[in-house]
C-alpha cells in the first residue's frame, strides 16, 4: 500500500460526477426503504421485502454498478489520460500500485455499498431481523472486493472496460447465472448471497442462497487470487504507446 | 535564481546505451537497429513527427519492451526495471496531469513517491528552479499549456535524477519561458546530468544540445556534435512561415535582401526562402523594423526539416 496513490486515487474516484449518481442510486435504496416503513410495513411482510429489497436492489443492482466505476476508473481512467506514467515512472514495484489501487476502490465501493444497504435492512425490517440485515451487510463487504478486483483487472486487459464490465454484470451475473446452475458456481452475486445466508437466520422463502458456503468461500478466493495476479501481470507488462496514433 | 555551480554534483556517470535496438507494432517498424550510448551533458533527438522519437524515449524510460537488441540505463536494462527510476526523470509528451492537483500537490506528490529525504523541501525547491511558484496553488486543470510543462519538468527533476528525459519539453512555452526552461536544462548538464530532448524544431535543437541523434523513420540517420551536422543542414536554402501585420509588405521588402532565396504569399501564407539559416531572423528583424511592420509568428517550416532529414538520409 502506498499512500501517496492512495490518496491520488481516492481523490480520482471521489471528484467525479458519476460519483454522485452512484450516491443518489443509493440513497434511492434507503428511501425506498424509509417510505416502505411509512407506509405501514411491518411484521413478516417487512422481513420479505427487506430480503427482496437487498437482494435485488442492493446485492443485484447497486453492488455491481458501485464497483464497475470505482474498479475500473481506479487505475483505468489514468491509462486513458496518460498520467498513468507518472505512476509507472517511480521506483514503486507494480503489484503495490495494484494493491493500492484495488484497497481503495473497494473501499470506495463498500462505503457506497454496506452502508446504505446496513441503513435500508435495518430501516424496512425494524431492526436487525435474525441476522438478515448483517448478513446482505456481510455479502456486500464480499462480493464489493470480489467485484472491485475483476474490474481492475478488467480495466488493465480492454481500454473498453466499462463496457465489458457491464455486459457481464448484465449477462452472465443477471442471465446466465439465472439460468444455468453450472455459472452460479463463477456468480459473485451469488457467492455474496451464500455469504448472506450464512449469517442471516431467516425462512427460505425471505433468502435463500444456492451455493454451499464452502463452494461460494472457495470460489470467492480463486475469483480474487486468480484477478489481482492477472492485474499485477498486466501492469507489470503494460506498454505506453509510444508515437501518437 | 539558482546560481550554477563549479564542479559536478552527480556522483557517478550516468548512461544510457542503446545495442541494435528495434521497436516494431505488428508490421510496423517504429525504431529499426539503433544504437548509441549516452554521457553527461545534453543531447537533442532530433526527427520529424512519427519518426519514432517517442517511441525511442519511452524504451529509455522503461515504457516499451524492445522487439530486440538491448536499452541499458546505467548498464540496467531500461524494461521491467523500476528501481532504475530513482536515477531518472521523465517529462512524457501529453499534456495530461492529475488536473484536480495543485501544481504544488503534483510535484510533492511526485518527490513522496520517489521517496527523497525531505519532500517538501524538494517540491519548493523544484517548483522554484521552473518558476511556477506564482501558480502552484493553483488547479493543474486551470493552467496553460506552458504552466503545466513546467509543472512536469518540476515533477521530473524533484529528486534530482542524474538522467533527464523530456519529450518535446518546449512544447507550448512561450519564448520567455523556452529560454528560461533551456537555461535550466543547461544549468543540470553543467552539474553533470546526462539530459536527453527530443524535438521536431531544429531551432531547439540547435540551440541547446551539444550532440544531436537525428532520427528519421526509425532509423538513426545521423549522430555526433551538432555543429558538424548544422554544417550539412546549413548548407542549403530553409523555409520558414512568417505571420505580421503587413505581410505583403514585409515579402515585398524581403525579395530585396541578397540573401533571401524566395518569397510567396498563398492565401495569406507568408513563406520566405532563406539560403542563410543562422542570419535569417537577424535579417528579417531588421527589415520588419526598417518597414515598420509588427511580426507575430516566426517559424521554421516543418518541410524545411522534411527536406533537411532526407538530405541527410541521402547523405
Amino acid at each position: 500500500m502506498n499512500m501517496v496513490i492512495a490518496q491520488i486515487t481516492l481523490r480520482q474516484l471521489l471528484n467525479r460526477r458519476r460519483t454522485l449518481l452512484l450516491l443518489l442510486l443509493a440513497g434511492l435504496l434507503v428511501l425506498i426503504a424509509i417510505i416502505f416503513r411509512a407506509t405501514g410495513g411491518d411484521g413478516a411482510r417487512a422481513l420479505t421485502f427487506t430480503g427482496r429489497l437487498l437482494s435485488t436492489f442492493g446485492l443485484a443492482t447497486l453492488m455491481p454498478l458501485v464497483a464497475l466505476l470505482f474498479g475500473t476508473g481506479a487505475i483505468g481512467s489514468e491509462i486513458d489520460d496518460g498520467t498513468v506514467v507518472y505512476l509507472l515512472a517511480k521506483p514503486i514495484p507494480r503489484r503495490t500500485i495494484i494493491f493500492t489501487k484495488l484497497a481503495i476502490a473497494a473501499l470506495c465501493s463498500i462505503l457506497l455499498t454496506a452502508i446504505p444497504i446496513f441503513l435500508a435492512g435495518m430501516i424496512a425490517a425494524g431492526g436487525p431481523a435474525d441476522g438478515l440485515v448483517v448478513g446482505f451487510t456481510l455479502g456486500s463487504v464480499i462480493g464489493s472486493l470480489l467485484y472491485c478486483a475483476i474490474f481492475v483487472a478488467l480495466s488493465l486487459v480492454t481500454g473498453r472496460a466499462l463496457i465489458f464490465g457491464l455486459l457481464y454484470v448484465l449477462i452472465w451475473e443477471g442471465l446466465l447465472a439465472a439460468l444455468f446452475a453450472g455459472t452460479r458456481t463463477f456468480s459473485v452475486r451469488q457467492q455474496s448471497l451464500a455469504f448472506a445466508d450464512a449469517v442471516a437466520n431467516v425462512p427460505a422463502h425471505v433468502l435463500e442462497a444456492q451455493l454451499p458456503l464452502a463452494t461460494a468461500a472457495v470460489m470467492a478466493a480463486l475469483i480474487f487470487v486468480v484477478a489481482v495476479a492477472l492485474a499485477v501481470r498486466r501492469l507489470g507488462r503494460f506498454e505506453v504507446s509510444g508515437e501518437r496514433a | 535564481m539558482t546560481a550554477t555551480r563549479a564542479g559536478p554534483i552527480v556522483d557517478a556517470p550516468a548512461s544510457v546505451e542503446l545495442e541494435h535496438a528495434s521497436r516494431w507494432y505488428g508490421n510496423v517498424v517504429a525504431v529499426n537497429d539503433i544504437s548509441f550510448t549516452l554521457r553527461a551533458g545534453i543531447t537533442g533527438l532530433l526527427g520529424p513527427n512519427g519518426a519514432g522519437k517517442s517511441t525511442l524515449l519511452h524504451m529509455i524510460g522503461g515504457f516499451l519492451a524492445p522487439s530486440s537488441g538491448n536499452v541499458l540505463v546505467n548498464g540496467e536494462p531500461a524494461w521491467g526495471n523500476v528501481e532504475m527510476y530513482r536515477g531518472l526523470g521523465l517529462v512524457p509528451e501529453r499534456e495530461s496531469a492529475y488536473d484536480f492537483m495543485s501544481g504544488r500537490e503534483f510535484v510533492l506528490a511526485n518527490a513522496r513517491m520517489q521517496k527523497v529525504s525531505d519532500p517538501l523541501a524538494a517540491a519548493t525547491k523544484a517548483i522554484s528552479l521552473v518558476e511556477l511558484e506564482s501558480a502552484q496553488d493553483r488547479p493543474i486543470g486551470t493552467y496553460s499549456k506552458g504552466m503545466r510543462q513546467r509543472a512536469k519538468v518540476a515533477a521530473a527533476l524533484v529528486h534530482e535524477p542524474p538522467i533527464l528525459i523530456l519529450d518535446e519539453p518546449f512544447n507550448g512555452m512561450d519564448p520567455r519561458q523556452r529560454l528560461h526552461m533551456m537555461g535550466l536544462l543547461r544549468q543540470m548538464a553543467a552539474e553533470g546530468r546526462t539530459i536527453l530532448f527530443s524535438s521536431h524544431i531544429l531551432e531547439e535543437v540547435e540551440r541547446l544540445a551539444e550532440t544531436v541523434l537525428v532520427i528519421v523513420a526509425g532509423r538513426l540517420a545521423a549522430s555526433g556534435d551538432f555543429r558538424q551536422i548544422r554544417r550539412l543542414m546549413t548548407d542549403r536554402p530553409h523555409t520558414f512561415t512568417v505571420r505580421s501585420s503587413n505581410d505583403r509588405s514585409l515579402a515585398a521588402a524581403l525579395v530585396a535582401e541578397p540573401k533571401i532565396a524566395g518569397v510567396s504569399l498563398d492565401d495569406g501564407l507568408l513563406t520566405v526562402r532563406t539560403s542563410d539559416f543562422g542570419s535569417f531572423s537577424r535579417t528579417i528583424a531588421g527589415v520588419a523594423r526598417a518597414t515598420r511592420i509588427s511580426l507575430f509568428e516566426l517559424l521554421p517550416t516543418d518541410e524545411s526539416l522534411e527536406s533537411v532529414f532526407s538530405y541527410l538520409v541521402r547523405g
